[in-house]
């Protein structure tokens, strides 16, 4: 069997979330099938920059091949762009454009699915936002097996990824709570689909104390792991924990591992380390009381899979369906709404070390159970075989007529997304109107 | 936020939280969110606007997004000497640009095409005024309502700030109602070493608790250096026992036993000193050992002191109360007298 998977960036240096986890299927797929990763020659996810020579290299044992990417992000074109289609009545062209300036634009990659997609038994495109998923899904149909890692954002409600989701042979999701939003937006319940998610390279002998005495971290201490931003909640964390801070009963300190593009708060049981390397982050998860995950937009929250991996529990922000859905599912996290639950669940956690070991074991558990990479791989194998067994599915739509590209009639992104149930699979509530949009779409088909 | 009750050993993330919150819920009283806050802010807004019958529907019609203000289509006032002779058909409009000279045979249209010219100038300008005038109206109209909106919005937050420090006004009040009774008992009864020649002179009485009961040294526990000297009306060559009440006359009262009863109950009721105090529990212990104002009196004792204070129950005193009246047994070598009470004549009455 021969798979590729076709991914916006790759390589040993990529930290991007969609990014790890394509380099984590691919390497595991290479051990039951020829796998080869189809990519740009960017590293950096904001400009697209070309940074990496086109041509195959060797990563981890896996062949890539880069192509170039035809220009950089333009960001204040993207950002007229994206004011648009998220909040105006625009057109298909408008998606399209925006699209085009989100990028990483590669008409060569596109070029070179389209003419070699028959040399692959299946092609895997990672993160449906971009350009390589959108046209290359279409380039390679009847082979496009999807992992979109969707997060609820506005990108969601856009018109042209509806048909996408419902032309790929499979998707193979995150979450349930992703599954249950793209249904909801595409109407694509006939297209086969599992709940998959991704594993972890997580040690069996993690060492805290190692960590503790590298970096001079005394006391307990609750971690965050991942960029420091604005978008991933971080100041509201910061204004929380800041918060906590004030009541003298709380020992913990605030740990932070990664980028920061936010400024730290000086305080001195606030403490950023940067970017560590794998062993210290698993180390200092390991050695933490807890994990916090403040982000409101996750697919799949892989530093919580971790945590969970090492025996920790995880304080998620309530108000990502994702993260929260997890928590239930595996009865390994406390989740907030607001300052005063994070305070009262963290006290809790801090407080009550029976609760804090409770959940630590359900979660080491539920990441056997469900992460494993034996089981992630099983999962993406019989999918293969279950596919291989199904009849192809139609091609996939042709793209839009001159005239039909410039009908000012969808409706703002985020007007849509407004519209999609919320809550944890399960317990979502809202009805989904997302019938009008794959209805005019289909109008337009017609 | 410790303690949950779970009815088995498996977890239930979601009964946790229904515990958790409840529990914030209870701890916090009323859990004003913004919107919340907001929504009253609202109400009293209302409440001021109704009674004065200004316009029930006020706070309504500023609530309500005011459309974007797009300034009216006007015509198009510009008139220049050509419009007269303007036409979509060319050749109509070179036929009339051909006869203007015949036409200017009959009359004049200058001055009329100047009137009209500057009539449409003046149009022009009103209108762009008027526009102005419109926007400006129309930006103050909503800072107006911003204004008195988050004026609102302060003074309820402040409300509820204000009604949240009355009570915790109410709480420390009245502990430290408690704290100063205490140190008037304590006061009454801690009696300082003499100096000189007068702590030589053996104390000629001890008054130890009644019906003590000693009780065994906490283990790792030293015990309290107490020091007790008996005062020096004491030391009097009549001694007669002092009253048990504190009050100046000396005679107590029928209902005051039953009062300082219910009183001592209350404040066992209340906690340990330390805790009442607020010291941290490291501190409370380490105290207990040591000694107070000059080697006169422990936390321990200070305990002592409390049930001394109501020897007159009849029942058993507690250990610290024993051990503090076993060490003054040792340190005068006297047998304690049948029902002795402390001197508190300067005691005034804490009721």
């Amino acid at each position: 069997m021969k798979i590729a998977v076709v991914v916006q960036r790759y390589g040993q240096a990529v930290n991007g979330g969609a990014e790890l986890h394509a380099r984590y299927i691919a390497e595991h797929l290479a051990r039951h099938a020829q796998v080869e990763v189809l990519t740009t020659c960017a590293s950096d996810y904001v400009t697209w920059r070309n940074e990496l020579p086109p041509g195959v290299e060797q990563v981890n044992g896996v062949p890539v091949r880069r192509f170039r990417v035809k220009h950089e992000r333009d960001p204040r074109v993207f950002a007229k762009r994206s004011d648009r289609v998220f909040d105006e009545r625009h057109s298909i062209g408008d998606e399209l454009d925006w699209l085009d300036a989100e990028g990483p634009t590669s008409p060569a990659l596109i070029d070179h699915i389209s003419k070699h997609a028959a040399d692959f038994d299946y092609c895997l495109f990672f993160s449906y936002r971009y350009y390589h998923a959108y046209y290359g899904a279409r380039a390679a149909s009847g082979r496009a097996i999807l992992v979109p890692t969707a997060e609820r954002d506005a990108t969601i409600g856009l018109s042209i990824f509806q048909p996408l989701f419902r032309s790929v042979r499979a998707l193979m999701y995150n979450s349930p709570e992703e599954r249950a939003m793209i249904n909801a937006v595409s109407g694509n319940e006939a297209v086969p689909g599992v709940v998959v998610g991704v594993g972890s390279n997580v040690p069996n002998n993690a060492q805290p104390a190692r960590f503790r005495q590298q970096h001079n971290v005394r006391g307990p201490f609750a971690i965050y792991v991942g960029r420091v931003d604005r978008n991933k909640g971080c100041n509201e964390l910061f204004e929380y924990f800041q918060e906590y801070l004030k009541d003298a009963a709380g020992k913990l300190s605030l740990v932070l591992i990664g980028h920061s593009l936010l400024e730290i708060p000086p305080h001195p049981r606030i403490r950023h380390l940067g970017f560590l390397d794998d062993a210290d982050k698993f180390d200092a998860i390991a050695g933490a009381e807890l994990l916090i995950m403040p982000s409101y937009y996750e697919s799949l929250s892989m530093v919580a899979l971790e945590a969970w991996a090492l025996g920790r529990p995880v304080l998620a922000n309530g108000k990502c369906d994702v993260l929260k859905g997890q928590c239930i599912r595996s009865n390994a996290g406390l989740y907030y709404d607001d300052g005063a639950e994070f305070l009262g669940t963290l006290e809790a956690l801090e407080q009550n070390r029976w609760l804090a070991g409770s959940l630590g074991r359900n979660g080491r558990q539920f990441y056997r159970e469900n992460y494993e990479w034996p089981v992630i791989e099983h999962k993406y194998l019989e999918m293969f075989d279950r596919l291989k067994k199904e009849a192809p599915r139609p091609i996939v739509d042709p793209l839009p007529g001159w005239f039909d590209r410039r009908r000012q009639d969808l409706r703002p992104a985020e007007e849509v997304i407004a519209g999609l149930p919320t809550g944890p699979a399960g317990r979502q509530t809202a009805a989904a109107p997302h019938r009008a949009a794959a209805d005019a779409a289909g109008r337009r088909r017609a | 936020m410790a303690e949950f009750n779970l009815r088995s050993d498996s977890v239930n993330v979601e009964q946790i939280m229904e515990q958790l919150r409840a529990r914030i819920r209870e701890k916090r009283g009323v859990d004003y969110t913004e919107q919340q806050i907001r929504e009253l802010a609202a109400v009293k807004l209302e409440k001021f606007l109704d009674p004065r019958g200004v316009r029930s529907d006020l706070l309504e019609q500023f609530r309500k997004a005011q459309p974007a203000y797009e300034p009216p289509e006007l015509p198009n006032f510009a008139f220049e000497d050509s419009t007269l002779f303007e036409s979509h058909r060319a050749a109509i409009r070179w036929l009339r640009k051909l006869l203007l000279p015949i036409l200017k045979l009959f009359f004049n249209p200058n001055p009329l095409i100047q009137a009209l010219h500057i009539q449409s100038q003046l149009n022009t300008m009103n209108a762009e005024r008027e526009a102005r005038r419109e926007a400006t109206r129309r930006q103050l109209d909503q800072l107006y309502y911003e204004l008195i909106h988050n004026l609102v919005v302060e003074a309820t937050r402040l409300g509820i700030e204000v009604k949240n420090l009355k009570m915790r006004l109410e709480s420390v009040s009245s502990r430290l109602e408690f704290n100063e009774r205490r140190a008037r008992a304590l006061e009454s009864v801690v009696v300082y070493k003499p100096s000189g020649a007068e702590s030589e002179r053996p104390p000629r009485q001890q008054p130890p608790p009644p019906q003590s009961q000693p009780q065994p040294q906490p283990r790792g526990q030293a015990p309290p250096q107490v020091s007790y000297v008996a005062p020096a009306a004491e030391s009097a060559p009549t001694p007669q026992p002092a009253p048990a009440g504190g009050s100046p006359t000396g005679v107590e009262g029928p209902g005051q036993r039953s009062r300082r009863r219910r009183r001592r109950r209350g404040r066992r009721g209340a906690g340990s000193a330390a805790a009442i105090m607020g010291a941290p529990a490291a501190q409370s212990t380490s105290d207990t050992a040591g000694t107070i104002a000059g080697d006169a009196i422990s936390v321990s004792e200070a305990e002592a002191v409390d049930e001394y204070e109501g020897g007159d129950e009849g029942g058993a005193a507690p250990a610290p109360a024993a051990e503090a009246a076993e060490t003054r047994r040792e340190s005068s070598g006297a047998e304690p007298p049948p029902a002795p009470a402390p001197d508190r004549s300067g005691e005034p009455d804490p009721q």
